[in-house]
């Protein structure tokens, strides 16, 4: 075959890579789009966010069914048909497959699909089962992703211990299931197979669950899944694991000393890894950090000038949010803007039971980084909408800077969180202050209302709560 | 299609109109000179890149034009189709180069800082800015610092009406004229005259060449603290020779003139008194003692004043120096002299002699550090051996740079340089 002569070559069809691809056609570019999965949309799409949602959607019905006990409505106990419900989450991510590989097709990126693998800074080798194929470049997107940690430790060659992957398959409901790592993928995970029957053991060697959020938005997750599971341990560690027969046998060491239990399954969650082996990028000049990530700078470019890299592979938070919007940036430098990844605010979703979400700065940041706000917060305590559909466990709070009351970031913990956050990712980036979102009027009765009454708290007038401090204007 | 003015390279953006070659209704050729640019540094002729009819000629002579600017609207049709053609490369003529350059180029002010204080207006550092993402990258987009700019709206937020101010600012800034606190008080501007309440005027603009005339001089005359030594040279012998081997040097190709034997005496003259042939190192506090000689001639020419520079005076014999002087002193008026026939110059000839007049003050060509001017030959009554007798002789001003050269010195430069002059030997004329 012939080689392939284009623009932009990108490798890797997750939401980094197939933003990049479709972004640059959109400029004019030709583009072609390097795939190793015959499936197009990467991880997000077919093994993270997307199914991870549509299972947790899955679960949280049989939790409202059951809560709805106390409301006088009494449903019998679910019947789960695993194969169907595997069925109904597949025709999900095949329609969006299939939508971005029509996407592809309308813009005229040809997609290829093979392992593509870097003979230099101007050429890719891809390959797949029908042979090699050659494609010279003047640019090259980067966007291969990461996987699941597996620690070797863990890596029994049994199925029994999964990774994310495995787990969404979700070939049955394991009796007892115990997850390592207490993020935001064995909070997800978790939910979803309490939810589903399973007694889930959930293990954390840090002294606490979500690290990264404020631990005041953490708590109501932690209250569910004290009861939700049927244990949460902190600061635990797992220090073997054996095939036991039909069980996998875990020792723990815990501050009270050794324990071992047997589970019917074990999820690894315990972070994820770049993909970064295998692509021939030794023969360019691209750099790596110690942990596999490809060094980038603010322009997403790498140390190799034809050569960008975006999304997971290119360190930073790994969330399919920022790698699009590092597709952008690297683009727009490809196609001679001044375009740089500086003052972006890249919001974060914990889509457990009850959603967590937040942007910009958090309370904790700005301790550690002794940077003096002030905090305002609005307990959905207050919130009518809240206690309407009966979870009032939730909290919205604005971090504000006294100076300027400039909202510098957001934090919500409670129902749809994450659909909410949006409006407080566009006060950050609009440089809003605490009153332009206190005068907004916000339509009642929603949950957006939190936003705005938590802002008035800041004045000291928030209608449903009762004032602390200042009142002006 | 239209021409335009493509880039000129050497940094050159912009040029006045000369000489137009073309009107409308001319059928060109591509690379056929369109026209001729001049700039400070050179005179270009611009070529065509296409082949057509002239449909509409945009520019005239005198016009000032940038690149980018139209120049001509070529109808391409009837000629053969042409392909899109890169700019064609104008072929760059050097014309007049400011000698010092090198040595300029250090003191050169840096451009001055925008007068008013920003400080005031500085964003506390830490927070970032506070301006929507569209804002943002407008800033970007035009190399806007936002960190500068105070926001009118809440919490310093910054709109467009604040990026639009702050560029009207700074362009007002940029137009002010400057005051650097404790530097030299600015020159007041020139007062402009009316001449024409005298009666009636005319008005020429300045061309690039003369501009640059006008500025270096007034800047040689004010940094080089002037000595002239006036002295008067016997040339009737000089003349004997030059008159009795003209022919055969005619039939050399070669014109024999006083300035082909100034230079042969001048060369003779540098190598025994080289503080003439030196240069003044001023960042250095060196003086720079050339162990070449250089010898630049001052052309008049229609334009203005040129400077050509013969290399290796002491080397070459007469006969070549006559023809290489003939040969550069045509390529002068024919503004053809390159960038490089230009520079380098150890000492300058400026002989008068073919037009008139007598002793002269010439200003020194810096960096050089001196320069003889040379007047018209005249009989006079001279003194020989107690008796009067008429003779040829030549009134020559030297003016020098007394910094680096003391009276004492000139003096007896002139001595020795009077000397050459009248003592030719003959075997130095002879072929």
């Amino acid at each position: 075959m012939d080689p392939l002569k284009t623009e932009i070559v990108v490798v890797g069809a997750g939401p980094g890579g197939y933003a990049a691809a479709f972004y640059a056609a959109d400029l004019g570019k030709k583009v072609i789009l390097v795939e190793r999965e015959t499936r197009l949309g990467g991880v997000c799409l077919n093994r993270g966010c997307i199914p991870s949602k549509a299972l947790l959607h899955a679960a949280h019905t049989i939790g409202a069914a059951r809560e709805s006990a106390r409301r006088g409505i009494v449903f019998a106990p679910p019947q789960i048909d695993l194969q169907k419900l595997r069925a109904w989450k597949e025709s999900i991510l095949a329609r969006l497959s299939g939508g971005v590989a029509q996407l592809a097709k309308a813009r005229g990126v040809q997609v290829v699909n093979g392992r593509g693998y870097f003979e230099d800074s101007r050429t890719l080798r891809v390959e797949s089962s029908e042979g090699q194929q050659f494609i010279t470049y003047d640019h090259a997107i980067v966007a291969v992703g990461s996987k699941s940690a597996m620690p070797r430790a863990f890596d029994l060659g049994n199925p029994r211990v999964m990774t994310s992957r495995e787990a969404l398959d979700m070939e049955d409901i394991p009796e007892s299931l115990l997850v390592i790592g207490g993020g935001y993928i064995g909070m997800e995970l978790g939910t979803v197979y309490a939810e589903m029957g399973s007694q889930v053991v959930l293990v954390e060697a840090t002294d606490t669950i979500l690290a990264g959020a404020d631990p005041d938005l953490a708590r109501p997750v932690a209250n569910y899944a004290r009861k939700a599971f049927k244990e949460v341990r902190l600061k635990t560690k797992v220090a073997r694991m054996a095939t036991s027969g039909k069980h996998i046998k875990v020792e723990f060491d815990m501050e009270s000393g050794k324990k071992e239990e047997l589970y019917d399954r074990v999820l690894v969650a315990v972070g994820r890894t770049p993909n970064a082996e295998d692509l021939g990028l030794e023969n360019t000049k691209v750099s790596f950090d110690d942990k596999g990530f490809i060094h980038v700078n603010e322009k997403q470019q790498t140390t190799d000038p034809n050569i960008f890299a975006v999304g997971d592979i290119a360190g930073g938070v790994l969330l399919a949010h920022k790698a699009s919007k590092e597709a952008r940036i690297a683009v727009e430098v490809i196609a001679g803007h001044d375009s740089a990844f500086v003052d972006v605010t890249i919001p974060a979703v914990v889509f457990t039971n009850p959603e967590l979400a937040w942007c910009g700065l958090t309370e904790a940041d700005a301790e550690a980084r002794g940077i003096e706000v002030q905090v305002a917060r609005f307990s959905w305590a207050a919130s009518g909408r809240a206690l309407s559909f009966d979870h009032p466990e939730g909290l919205t709070k604005l971090i504000i800077d006294p100076d300027s009351e400039r909202i510098l970031g957001v934090g919500i913990v409670g129902h749809g969180a994450g659909e909410l956050i949006s409006e407080g990712v566009i006060a950050v980036e609009m440089g809003a202050t605490a009153k332009d979102i206190a005068l907004a009027v916000h339509p009642h009765p929603t949950l957006s209302e939190t936003l705005m009454e938590a802002a008035e708290a800041f004045y000291g007038h928030s209608t449903h709560t009762i004032a602390r401090k200042r009142v002006e204007s | 299609m239209d021409f335009k003015l493509p880039p000129l390279g050497e940094g050159a953006d912009s040029g006045t109109v000369v000489n137009l070659f073309v009107k409308e209704g001319d059928r060109i050729a591509k690379d056929q000179p369109i026209l001729e640019l001049e700039n400070e540094k050179a005179v270009a002729t611009i070529p065509s890149n296409a082949d057509g009819m002239v449909t509409k000629v945009h520019v005239k002579s005198g016009d000032k034009i940038s690149v980018g600017q139209r120049i001509l609207t070529l109808d391409e049709a009837g000629a053969a189709a042409v392909p899109p053609v890169k700019a064609a490369t104008p072929q760059l003529r050097i014309v007049e180069r400011e000698p010092a350059e090198e040595l300029e180029r250090q003191p050169q002010q840096s451009p001055a800082p925008p007068v008013e204080a920003f400080s005031a207006e500085e964003q506390k550092p830490n927070a970032s800015v506070a301006a929507a993402p569209s804002i943002r990258k407008l800033a970007r987009d035009l190399g806007i610092d936002l960190t500068r700019i105070r926001g009118s709206e809440r919490g310093g937020r910054i709109i467009l009406d604040d990026v639009r101010n702050h560029i009207q600012r700074l362009q007002r800034l940029a137009f002010q004229p400057k005051v650097t606190p404790g530097g030299p008080a600015p020159k007041p501007p020139v007062e402009r005259i009316d001449f024409s309440k005298w009666g009636p005027v005319s008005l020429k603009p300045m061309s690039p060449l003369r501009q640059v005339i006008a500025r270096r001089m007034a800047e040689n005359w004010n940094s080089v603290p002037h000595v002239t030594q006036f002295d008067d040279i016997d040339i009737t012998d000089l003349n004997l020779l030059r008159k009795k081997y003209a022919p055969a040097y005619e039939q050399k190709g070669a014109r024999l003139t006083l300035t082909s034997f100034a230079l042969r005496a001048v060369a003779c003259a540098l190598k025994k008194h080289p503080i003439f042939n030196s240069s003044l190192d001023e960042s250095a506090n060196e003086i720079v003692f050339k162990n070449y000689f250089h010898i630049g001639i001052a052309v008049d020419t229609d334009a203005g004043l040129i400077v050509p520079v013969i290399r290796d005076v002491d080397k070459k014999s007469l006969v070549d120096l006559s023809k290489e002087l003939e040969e550069l002193a045509g390529k002068a008026r024919d503004r053809k002299v390159s960038g490089e026939d230009l520079k380098g110059g150890t000492f300058t000839i400026s002989n008068q002699g073919g037009i008139g007049g007598a002793h002269f003050t010439p200003i020194v060509n810096k960096p050089e550090v001196a320069i003889l001017g040379l007047g018209r030959g005249a009989m006079k009554a001279s003194v020989r051996e107690n008796r009067i007798e008429p003779r040829l002789l030549m009134p020559i001003g030297l003016s020098y740079d007394h910094r680096v050269i003391d009276g004492g010195s000139a003096a007896r430069f002139v001595v020795d340089l009077v000397k050459e002059f009248e003592q030719f030997k003959e075997e130095d004329v002879k072929l």
